[in-house]
């Protein structure tokens, strides 16, 4: 891949590229499809139910069904709203999502390109997608939309700060932005990986992470018990099926980031299992990270609004600014 | 943290439990003897004393009879029995003053249907719903110096 | 200059968190509610008003749509009223089997306001646990009764159906199944962080307050006031069961939720009791005449419900149907309270404070 990369670009580059691009589009779309199915199945048995089970064997199609249905639904834009914005405010929030897995590295040669600002390139492109849900929730014309699109104007503020701090830690003991030099810095053996050196940096990451995600515990904006179903409540069929589309290819991005800052890439967790391919230590460990999820969905209550804004400003900002200044004396120390 | 953890444990604990779910539509409910279903209805043991009529509280049940076509015996045979299920409330009162068990509950339940007029149940109607009659009637009122015992 | 204004916010009917179709209009300034006014009346059905027109038998099966979480509670109320009235004697089986399916019920009526408020507060799971647990007790009604959720079990002088066999011993059995399971939901609930953060503090007010707006059961204990009516006011058996009225201090939601944990252990104490004490045959219907008459002459009695002071208050002219019927419902009475409760809290404290109230749509409306 890095080869290819390296080339000039032709004709036929660009048609290897773009066919690239588009089987990558597929997988994303199947993973989609299938952390649905898997996050109703997790959570049903969670909840000592069996989750979907009509449609096809063990109810493997129950989404394909649900997307199918999604698309052939009447699309309804309501007759007060901000007719451009509401078309709009889908796209703005998808195609961010997308466009920021191009800097995850899967294995060592498996990467789609090689950024040297990576990280910064993340933070930057997953805060635009919070401008389409802002204005979905402005554009609806609706009170509930409209708080939920507020809430979630402040929440990812406040969260993409800790966030992106939080990996300063990361950077500095690797000395580089770029994912793969981050994977390539963590060791052999799993104690070796950042989550254990930047344990702080861990935790405030995955705090803000799943808030970044709007997922359960700070799935306040959509918060279904308050406001319904707060930005989305005027969308319908395949606008909606975009917002769900950005959340879940945004859990796909958080865990292959979490997965590539903290929990060692592509590495296995000790030397002598190398000989299992690189690829299916990444899918394990991302298919952990999914599951937390889908895990803290099944058991965690909402966390209040006011709640959110203080723990994101008064102990994750504090904590992570902390952890850049440990960080950097231990840096200064002993690694230089 | 640390409640948040047990919280997180109890769940992962129900991962691998037994599932609660019945399998309703494929397997059939089991219901106990004494459910409250649709009622059955036995015109030959109906005697027209329209208590059931009366004591229904939501007045679903319509009834008209017809003087025996027998001319030895007395009394009136049923011509016309109607329930209303858009309005019956299965609450088991009518069965429950019947002096003649000529309406008593069976287990089944399933009533939906596309249309309100398929509600309308007549006598020929609830005399073929004769699977899962309900076997013990009436526990309480035969012991009781009241409405049974008088009729 | 920047023009602000204040927002007209519509939450019900149809919203998810309203338990039904009840309505309230807030006024919100941001995220903070300046006004609230609750709209009721979207279930009304008019039941004192039908009820006046019906003997009192046929009364029975319209106070189960009352307080449809509660029913066995509603269906005492009613033939305890007309039982005091025409000073019935009631053989002792049938008084211990309405107490056993009182108690059942109000851990079935807690449990779904256990899991529902959790619902409300954003976890999922604890509902479907609940549920699960209910299931337990309303397949326990289905066998006694005939019905999961309308029992229509109570008659004046008695009740409809005698224990099946089996059932006092399945009910015995559920007492410490429910006892392991209080301990998974403490595990799982009541000691995370993010939930008691959620409901410290929320929606206080003092004694005085909740005395001068009527309030009840959980609602009014939460301030400390010790008044349960199965202790102040002995019906049924419940004088001679053991059992402690579990008070609170700061009358926030925290509290009220742990008096309700804390009722439904004690529920489960009475029933232990009452399992013991169960008598082993006897009549399950008093001495009652043929058509039920009061005499001339107005009554109330109210008990215990799991959501406050239920009432009856009957007047009668001697008939067979009452001249009129009134019911005291516990959830009206202590939803008066949140006009004055949610001025100044957050939207998200409003679904907090409603669910921490348990209100039954059913019983407000009536």
């Amino acid at each position: 891949m890095g080869t290819w990369l390296q080339e000039p670009l032709t004709w036929t580059n660009f048609a290897i590229f773009l066919a690239w691009g588009v089987v990558f589009l597929f997988i994303v779309l199947g993973f989609v499809t299938y952390a649905i199915y898997f996050e109703r199945k997790v959570i049903g048995w969670m909840q000592l139910r069996i989750g979907p089970n009509r449609v096809g064997p063990l109810g493997l199609f129950q989404t394909l069904a649900d997307i199918f249905k999604l698309l052939i639904k009447e699309d309804t834009i309501p007759r007060k709203a901000d007719r451009w914005l509401f078309i709009l405010a889908p796209v703005i929030t998808y195609v961010p999502s997308f466009a920021v897995l191009v800097v995850i590295p899967y294995t060592d040669s498996l990467y789609f390109t090689d950024l040297n600002v990576g990280l910064l390139y993340y933070g930057a492109l997953s805060c635009i997608s919070t401008i389409g849900i802002i204005l979905a929730g402005w554009a609806s014309n609706n009170k509930y939309s409209l708080l939920g699109g507020m809430r979630s104007a402040a929440q990812m503020i406040s969260y993409e700060i800790p966030l992106v701090i939080s990996v300063v830690g990361v950077i500095l003991l690797n000395g580089s932005l770029s994912l793969r030099t981050i994977v390539n810095g963590q060791g052999d053996y799993f104690w070796q990986w950042n989550f254990l050196p930047q344990i702080i940096g861990f935790v405030v990451f995955i705090i803000a992470a799943v808030s970044e995600l709007n997922r359960t515990p700070f799935d306040l904006p959509e918060a279904e018990s308050e406001l319904v179903a707060g930005y989305h409540v005027e969308y319908s069929g395949f606008r909606f099926a975009f917002f769900m589309l950005a959340e879940y290819v945004y859990v796909f991005a958080i865990a292959s980031l979490t997965t590539v800052l903290f929990l060692g890439g592509w590495h296995a967790p000790f030397p002598f299992l190398t000989f299992i391919p690189g690829i299916i230590w990444f899918i394990l460990k991302f298919m952990f990270c999914v599951f937390f999820l889908f895990w803290l969905r099944a058991t965690m209550p909402r966390i209040r609004v006011d709640q959110l804004m203080s723990f994101g400003w008064k102990v994750l900002l504090p904590l992570s600014l902390i952890n850049v200044f440990v960080t950097a004396i231990y840096v200064e120390l002993f690694i230089k | 943290m640390k409640g948040l953890m047990k919280g997180l444990g109890v769940t992962f604990k129900a991962m691998t439990s037994k599932k609660v779910t019945y399998k309703y539509p494929d397997v059939p409910l089991a219901l106990p003897d004494r459910f409250r279903g649709i009622q059955y209805f036995e015109p030959d043991k109906c005697i027209v004393c329209n208590q059931c009529a009366r004591i229904c509280p939501t007045e679903c049940i319509t009834l008209t009879g017809k003087p025996n076509p027998d001319p030895e015996k007395k009394g009136k045979v049923i011509d016309t029995f109607d329930i209303n299920f858009e309005l019956c409330i299965l609450c088991d009162l009518c069965t429950e003053v019947c002096p003649t068990e000529a309406i008593v509950m069976t287990n089944n339940f399933e009533l939906a249907s596309y249309s309100r007029d398929d509600l309308f149940k007549n006598k020929e109607w609830l005399y073929e719903n004769n699977e899962n009659i309900r076997k013990e009637n009436n526990s309480a009122m035969t012991t009781r110096g009241g409405i049974k015992k008088d009729v | 200059m920047i023009r602000t204004e204040e927002l007209l916010l519509n939450v019900g009917p149809q919203h998810p968190s309203t338990h039904g179709v009840f309505r309230i209009v807030v006024k919100l300034d941001g995220e903070v509610i300046k006004e609230a006014t609750p709209v009721m009346g979207y279930l009304h059905r008019g039941t004192e008003k039908l009820a006046e027109n019906l003997n009192y038998t046929q009364i029975i099966p319209y106070t189960d749509r009352m307080d449809y979480v509660s029913a066995m509670t509603n269906n005492y109320v009613l033939v305890h009223a007309v039982e005091k009235m025409m000073q019935l004697e009631i053989p002792e089986r049938a008084e211990f089997l309405r107490l056993i399916v009182m108690e059942l019920q109000r851990v079935a009526s807690h449990l779904v306001w256990w899991g529902t408020y959790l619902l409300d507060i954003g976890a999922m799971s604890p509902f479907l646990y609940a549920f699960r647990d209910r299931e337990i007790i309303i397949d326990l009604f289905n066998e006694l009764c005939g019905a999961r959720l309308t029992y229509n079990y109570m008659r004046v002088g008695g009740v409809k159906w005698d224990a099946p066999e089996g059932w006092i011993d399945k009910v015995r059995e559920f007492i410490p199944y429910m006892r392991k399971k209080m301990e998974e939901y403490d595990r799982l609930v009541s000691g995370n962080e993010i939930f008691l953060t959620r409901i410290k503090g929320v929606g206080t007010y003092d004694a005085q307050t909740a005395i001068d707006f009527g309030l009840s059961g959980a609602n009014l204990r939460c301030t400390g006031v010790n008044w349960d009516i199965r202790k102040n006011e002995p019906y049924s058996l419940y004088d001679r069961f053991e059992f402690d009225v579990p008070l609170g201090t700061n009358g926030d939601c925290y509290d009220r939720y742990f008096i309700r944990m804390e009722e439904l252990r004690q529920s489960l104490r009475i029933l232990e009791q009452a399992i013991e004490q169960f008598p082993k045959d006897g009549e399950i219907m008093g001495k009652v005449p043929r058509v039920i008459r009061p005499p001339a002459g107005e009554i109330y009695a109210r008990i215990e419900s799991p959501r406050g002071e239920i009432g009856c208050y009957i007047v009668s002219k001697g008939k067979a149907e009452p001249y009129r019927l009134k019911f005291r419902r516990p959830s009206f009475v202590n939803l008066q309270i949140l006009p004055k409760l949610l001025v100044g809290e957050t939207m998200t404290n409003l679904i907090t404070i409603l669910g921490g109230v348990d209100i039954v749509v059913g019983e407000v409306d009536c």
